[in-house]
């Protein structure tokens, strides 16, 4: 076990951050004085109370753009295996690599026909609205209450 | 230097434990894919463990599969949520309840 | 650490022989191309186009999966790349039945993507890739691959869950597919990393192997990892302990998607399962057996029960298949190879019925895909008579009715399960049967019964199909030849049962 003995100044450096965390918790929590009262509790100090968080915007395009960015990270994963060893592969691994880098990339020809790397204003998209049940008076508020979101 | 596998696998364990337990009684979706990830993980320490104690590749190799595997789950995943979440303010599972018995 | 072990090693390529993946190249092969196509094209194109094509690939890994076949009766079961691949007897049948789902399923999705007026190459290109899976899950010899299968398998059924955007439950029933079969695929692969290290191989074969080999009791990390295994596999079917999603997401999701998954996730995780339990822990029968003698009882009655009281049509068939689910289950909690056959033959026909009757309960929900209650199906068989017959023929074959392929498929299972002398199994799988006859015949009674259609779009929908000559029975072409391809195969084999019979029974696993 003597060889653990170049971890331990990592362990005290741990144990260290650990109890200076836990110590500033507890000491905020005994000391601090507290005296809490209705309007303090409340998280504004002015205007209607709110009944609920409104809803924020948020740039639905990054997750796409993060989305796409992950399936190709990941593509790497096997590329490195390959290219550590695409020596003794020869054409075999060539030839299958080549495949494997294709359908990733048609289904990235895909992606790109289907505007997900348009930046930009937001093409109206066709109102794709059935009749029938669908034609309800909340799902329609609903639907052009949201509107605004989409457009974000 | 070297350390016992068992401590591995006990920590493994111990990580899909709380992955599993985690999944359960969290109700923010994306706290439940995290979940999901930690699951997935566990495993792959478990089988990096397993495959340096019997001195045998294939455990690794699956650990590249898995790997693959995860990022495409989170990004179906995310996919669903960000899909659904649009209209609404928050990723929290139990606003989702339209159906049930 | 990776470099060094390889650098030890004297690199081995294996032989890849490509035909023995043909089935799955093909699939995965069309759906890139339909993708392609479907990118480049800068004009939609038409929907008869990709349904077209998705017929085509499915013919076209027909064709392959059929060669295999060949090879199999002319040579005998083989295993191929690097052993990871076994085709027998048992892998053909899948890769068969897979083939079979592809080419119906496209009809249908023609059908409703009619009716909703909607086009698009993702509900026809997402299907072929989770058939691939399910073909990877019945042929993988390895458990690494058949991890691979399920994914493969799963991802594109979450999203074909929230295809109808326009519909909230659908997204719902995608979330909640998603996180339970994501949370499932963790169970599994934890269970598969826990088996490699108490065998120290993740081929199936070596498995077996090891542990005829050497005798193991009470190895925890073992039993911990194939009952992990087992947790995995008994999510992807839903049955009882596990089967609280499927209700959502077989109601959620969209009808035709409904179908398609019911068919093609039950085959996929059936023969992965049939060929982890039977084939890789045999010698372990004594642990897995009472399991699945418990998990029988609760499915099929739990099922069953269940299903009585349900007042969507959707729901009501997501519980009836819980209860056929326990019914597959039977024939593998039996052990012998009679049972095989048995469960084969279940899984094989119960595809076509239950793709046959979603599609019927997919247009009987008129458009907007939202008229689900049982009640709304009042004096169909006025406004409808042909949909009416074919729903009330699938329904009355799930529920074992003779001259169709339901009844020969309860009495093998049920026989095989009374070879096996467990009799009270058997007097519970009858007794659910018996109570699932029930909620079987009470849709065809509101049918068949006294009232009139109700439902807002039966104008629209004689107006959406007036172009052909089918229009005066509310169906086009593509959903008349669907429904007619399902039911010939629920009648013809139903009277003439001897060679699908055959061939499941002939479907003998590799190692065993």
């Amino acid at each position: 076990m003597g060889s653990l003995n170049s971890y331990l100044p990592i362990f005290l450096l741990a144990v260290l951050a650990v109890a200076f965390a836990a110590l500033s918790l507890v000491a905020s929590k005994l000391l601090a004085p507290k005296r809490p009262t209705v309007a303090k509790e409340e998280p504004y100090e002015c205007g209607i109370v709110p009944t609920y968080e409104p809803p924020r915007r948020f740039p639905v395009r990054f997750y796409l753009v993060a989305m796409i960015f992950v399936i190709f990270d990941v593509e790497v994963i096997f590329l490195f295996p390959f290219a550590v060893i695409y020596n003794q592969l020869g054409r075999f691994g060539l030839v299958e690599i080549i495949v494997f880098a294709l359908a990733v990339f048609f289904s990235f020809i895909y992606l790109i026909a289907n505007g997900a790397l348009d930046w930009g204003p937001v093409k109206a998209t066709k109102p794709n609205i059935g009749d029938g049940a669908m034609r309800t008076t909340r799902g329609t508020v609903r639907r052009y209450g949201s509107k605004d979101n989409k457009a974000a | 230097m070297s350390i016992a596998p068992s401590w591995y696998l006990t920590l493994a364990a111990m990580l899909f434990s709380i992955g599993v337990i985690g999944l359960l009684i969290r109700r923010n979706v994306l706290v439940m894919l995290m979940c999901v990830e930690l699951m997935l993980n566990a495993a792959n320490l478990t089988f990096v463990t397993y495959s340096r104690a019997l001195n045998d590749i294939s455990g690794q190799a699956a650990v590249f599969f898995v790997l693959v595997v995860a990022a495409a789950e989170v990004v179906v995943g995310l996919g669903i949520i960000v899909a659904i979440f649009r209209r609404k303010t928050g990723a929290t599972a139990d606003d989702v309840h339209l159906l049930k018995d | 650490m990776i470099t060094g072990v390889i650098a030890a090693q004297a690199l081995h390529l294996p032989h890849v022989n490509y035909t023995t993946i043909m089935p799955e190249l093909i699939l995965l092969g069309g759906m890139l191309v339909l993708l392609l196509v479907s990118a480049l094209f800068k004009k939609a194109l038409p929907r008869d186009f990709y349904a077209t094509s998705v017929v085509g690939v499915g013919v076209a890994s027909l064709i392959a999966s059929l060669v295999l076949y060949h090879d199999v009766a002319s040579h005998g079961p083989f295993t191929a790349i690097a052993h990871s691949i076994d085709i027998d007897g048992f892998s053909v049948l899948f890769l068969t039945l897979v083939s079979c789902i592809m080419i119906v399923y496209p009809f249908f999705a023609h059908a409703y993507l009619q009716r909703e007026g909607l086009d698009g190459v993702e509900f026809f290109a997402l299907p072929l890739i989770s058939g691939a899976g399910a073909m990877f899950m019945a042929s993988a010899n390895d458990l690494i691959l058949i991890f691979l299968g399920l994914e493969i398998l799963s991802l594109p059924l979450y999203v074909m869950a929230g295809m109808d955007q326009r519909r909230e439950a659908s997204g719902e029933a995608a979330m909640k597919y998603f996180i339970m079969g994501a949370f499932s695929s963790a169970i599994f692969l934890y269970g598969m990393a826990l088996t490699y290290g108490a065998t120290g191989s993740l081929n199936l074969a070596e498995i077996s192997a090891f542990l005829a080999k050497n005798y193991i009791f009470g190895n925890g990390v073992l039993l911990a990892g194939m009952g992990l295994l087992l947790i995995g596999f008994l999510f992807k079917i839903a049955a009882v302990p596990f089967h609280y999603w499927s209700p959502d997401v077989y109601q959620g999701s969209p009808t035709i998607a409904t179908g398609f998954m019911a068919a093609i996730a039950k085959a996929g995780a059936f023969a992965a399962m049939i060929r982890v339990f039977m084939a890789t822990f045999p010698t372990l029968a004594s642990d897995w057996q009472p399991l699945l003698w418990v998990i029988v009882v609760l499915t099929t009655l739990f099922g069953a029960v269940v299903a009585l009281v349900q007042k969507d049509v959707k729901r009501m068939l997501a519980y009836s298949s819980i209860n056929q689910a326990g019914f597959i289950l039977l024939g593998l909690q039996a052990d012998t190879s009679k049972g095989i056959g048995a469960s084969l033959y279940y899984v094989f026909i119960y595809s076509f019925l239950i793709l046959g009757t979603f599609a019927v309960v997919a247009i009987a929900g008129a458009r907007g895909d939202a008229i689900h209650d049982i009640d709304d199906l009042r004096g169909y068989a006025k406004s409808h008579p042909f949909l009416a017959t074919s729903l009330a023929i699938f329904l009355v074959a799930q529920a074992g009715a003779p001259f169709t392929t339901g009844f020969l498929a309860k009495l093998q299972v049920v026989t095989a399960a009374i070879d096996a002398h467990s009799y009270a199994l058997a007097v519970i799988a009858m007794i659910s049967a018996a109570i699932a006859t029930g909620f079987y015949l009470r849709i065809v009674y509101v049918m068949f019964g006294d009232g009139t259609d109700t439902r807002v779009s039966v104008p629209a929908e004689k107006e959406v199909y007036s172009v052909s000559p089918l229009g005066q029975l509310g169906v086009s072409p593509w959903l008349f030849t669907g429904i007619v391809l399902c039911l010939s195969v629920t009648i013809l084999f139903g009277f003439w049962p001897q060679p699908l019979v055959d061939f499941a029974t002939h479907a003998k696993l590799l190692f065993v």
